[in-house]
């Protein structure tokens, strides 16, 4: 998974109307014929120069040791001191409004200005928020896609080192995603998140978010970023309240979406053994599968998993927006039925790791556990649930079942369902039951 | 003081000794030449005398020893003594108590009719080498159909030593207690009863596992287990408690109803008390067994999904109690 930047700083050149004609460049003095701006090595300290004073840093303050708890990144947006940064560097003020509050470090002061948080969109993680006072100089957000390979510029400030301007190449939209992150191979570093990531122009194209390491970050479109200012500009005032129930309508919003795009056809039948098990279900999921073989063993395991590899930050220990599932088909010729059903009980009895969350999150889980006849195929199957206590109505869903046909062999299965409604949970898991099958 | 008098050695409230005197006067001591000998280091080989005076009474005499003689109650030296019924006197270590011939004692207390002593099924020598057979073999099953891996014989020589040796260290400490109180070791019967104790602590959770499988039980197996492993702890403590105690079994049963029921209780006490801890555990029976132990029929995957009804009411009534 992506490591998210907690602090993130970045300044960006004001949208120019791209210039004919070399730009002007300390490093290539006999640059005369024209070539596109994109190719030439921009003058990166003007554009830092230019944009420096767009980019600040955001405090998140918890109230009773009044200090800060986290930083992070934010650029100005509108005239009226609206400014985007991602959620997760505000979602303390969302979740726990009672204890965390934000400010803004403008570049060049020392003096923190309060801010208020205005509107949140949890699923791309962009927030925005706004200043009491007017700017003078801020982003115009316009969604031009550059062209891959293009040079981009990241700014923000990593690990609170100060604003700093990181060089790195636009590779598009990560393939096969299920929530759309711009592909950045640059160094983008804890503290860099909410920064904006910008052309050699100055225009902005995507929102720091995350990082894989090695070079490998990640960016929010700016269209989303452009959507939610323009929500965020008609708002009226907010209260915590009504934030929480924004980011619990997008979470049902995003699980409704998740759900169709998921029943939208049943599952491709993937064989294992002699048996099938739902196969990559949708090209979101990545699947991943192997036998480890020990020839000390009496048996075999094969595993299949596939899952998002993405999720939805909520909070720092709150995560939601997964779906992963787990194929374990264990197979033996020399073991006899009795201590077959061991190795079988041992198998089942292991869980798939839990998406994390804490007690303040959601609650224990239930199950119910039954056998089932799934198309003739007898599978003892549980179906557990827990409620998010924040956002009435979503949960999470866990599916266990393990066939029940063979003496010697089986399949045990497990789905992971986070941030679903119990009826979409359900949907799911029924279609997914119905892809059990053997094939003897 | 009547003629014959009774010169008791005591030990606690119990009577060590009982020694008869009849002719005085009568000398106490260590020594080989007294009447009465007590071996008792702080005692002088002469200590005292019990001699009868002019007016008939008994009178006790110190005859000049080395660490005195004293009047129990109240505590006081002594030199000369008139002897009442009762009275106590402290030499060296050693407690004295003289009674007379007609001091009278408790009624007789009525028991039940005796009936000639039955060898129980503990006793017999069969019942502890079946026992034990059976466990050992029992233990040795269970390590070899729960070990899906390749064989491992230290696993099985374990599973063979382990029961024996915790079954002959358990008869031990209880044959000890049975030699205190009741004076005698009873070590057959005490080993029997723990080979049986371990048997069924062995055997039982396997069958109520069989059980809760075929049936398809969904929960609750967990407190049925208790209740029988508290059931088992229960039926052992009491028979290894009847060669222990001369209690009735009635009493020795509401004792031991007591004290299990006392014990499940305090062990469950969180669950009792509604405390739920956080948890990201999915709980639910894992056992999975050949399917010809299935009985419970399958449902369809709608009526399974429609039984989870339930569970979202239950995640829903956690979510609002905090």
């Amino acid at each position: 998974m992506f490591a998210i930047l907690l602090a993130a700083v970045l300044a960006q050149a004001p949208v120019a109307p791209v210039e004919p004609g070399p730009p002007p460049d300390a490093g290539v003095p006999e640059a005369a014929p024209p070539v596109p701006l994109s190719a030439l090595p921009p003058a990166t300290h003007e554009l830092f120069k230019r944009i420096e004073g767009r980019v600040a840093q955001v405090r998140i303050i918890e109230r009773r040791s009044g200090t800060r708890s986290s930083i992070g990144s934010a650029f100005f947006v509108s005239a009226a001191g609206h400014a985007v940064t991602n959620y997760h560097v505000v979602s303390d003020v969302v979740i726990h409004p009672e204890d965390y509050s934000a400010e803004l470090v403008l570049r060049g002061t020392s003096e923190p200005v309060p801010v208020r948080l205005i509107d949140v969109d949890v699923v791309h993680d962009l927030a925005v928020i706004q200043m009491g006072t007017p700017v003078t100089d801020f982003f115009a957000l316009e969604d031009r896609e550059p062209p891959q390979g293009a040079r981009l510029f990241a700014m923000g400030n990593p690990r609170d080192l100060g604003t700093t301007i990181v060089e790195g190449t636009y590779n598009g939209l990560i393939q096969d995603a299920l929530y759309e992150r711009l592909h950045f191979s640059g160094a983008i570093n804890p503290g860099m998140s909410g920064g904006p990531t910008l052309t050699g122009e100055g225009r902005v194209v995507g929102v720091n978010v995350a990082t894989m390491g090695n070079q490998v970050g990640f960016l929010v479109p700016v269209r989303y970023a452009r959507e939610l200012l323009a929500r965020a500009l008609q708002a009226k005032e907010t209260d915590a309240q009504a934030l929480l129930a924004t980011v619990r309508t997008q979470l049902l919003d995003n699980q409704q979406r998740l759900t169709e795009r998921l029943l939208e056809a049943p599952p491709p039948k993937h064989s294992l053994g002699s048996y099938h098990v739902p196969g990559r279900w949708s090209p979101f999921l990545k699947c991943w599968g192997d036998t480890p073989h020990d020839p000390e063993v009496p048996y075999t395991v094969t595993n299949y998993q596939c899952s998002s590899e993405e999720d939805i930050y909520v909070s720092s220990n709150h995560r939601t927006g997964v779906v992963a599932f787990l194929h374990q088909h264990a197979t033996s010729q020399k073991l006899g039925a009795l201590r077959f059903s061991a190795l079988y009980s041992a198998l089942f009895a292991q869980d798939p790791d839990a998406v994390e969350a804490t007690r303040q999150d959601v609650t224990n889980y239930r199950c119910k556990s039954e056998f089932v006849d799934v198309g003739g195929l007898p599978v003892r199957a549980a179906l557990c649930l827990r409620a998010y206590r924040k956002f009435p109505g979503l949960y999470d869903v866990v599916l266990r079942a393990a066939t029940l046909n063979a003496g010697t062999s089986g399949v045990d299965t497990s789905l992971t369902l986070a941030g679903f409604t119990a009826d979409n949970g359900r949907r799911i898991a029924r279609r997914y039951l119905e892809a059990l099958s053997w094939t003897k | 003081m009547d003629e014959v008098i009774f010169l008791e050695v005591l030990e606690g409230d119990s009577v060590q000794a009982r020694h008869r005197l009849e002719r005085f006067p009568a000398s106490v001591g260590r020594g080989y030449s007294n009447d009465v000998i007590l071996d008792d280091p702080k005692v002088s080989a002469e200590h005292l005398r019990i001699e009868r005076r002019e007016d008939g009474a008994l009178v006790l005499r110190d005859v000049g020893s080395h660490n005195g003689t004293f009047r129990v109650e109240p505590w006081a030296p002594l030199a000369e003594l008139e002897l009442a019924p009762d009275t106590r006197v402290a030499v060296g270590d050693t407690v004295l108590r003289f009674r007379s011939r007609n001091h009278r004692v408790e009624d007789t207390v009525v028991g039940p009719a005796p009936s000639a002593p039955r060898t129980r099924v503990f006793e017999r020598p069969r019942t502890f080498s079946l026992a034990l057979l059976a466990l050992l073999g029992g233990s040795l099953l269970e390590g070899y159909l729960t070990n899906y891996g390749r064989t491992d014989w230290g696993e099985l020589t374990v599973a063979l030593v382990a029961p024996l040796a915790l079954v002959l260290l358990w008869a031990g400490g209880w044959s000890v207690a049975s030699r205190i109180a009741r004076k005698q070791f009873h070590y057959r019967a005490h080993a029997a009863i723990g080979a049986l104790v371990l048997l069924c602590g062995l055997v039982m959770p396997m069958l109520l596992t069989l059980v809760g499988f075929s049936l398809g039980v969904g929960g609750g197996m967990p407190l049925v287990h208790h209740a029988a492993f508290l059931g088992l702890l229960g039926w052992g403590l009491y028979w290894h408690l009847r060669y222990v105690t001369r209690w009735e079994p009635g009493r020795l049963m509401r004792v031991l109803a007591a004290v299990t029921l006392g014990f499940g209780a305090v062990s469950r006490a969180d669950e009792l008390l509604g405390n739920e801890s956080f948890s990201e555990s999915l709980d639910f029976p894992r056992t999975l067994l050949p399917p010809a132990f299935r009985l419970a029929g399958a449902r369809p995957v709608d009526d399974f999904l429609e039984d989870t009804a339930g569970l979202q009411e239950e995640v829903d009534a956690l979510a609002k109690e905090e």
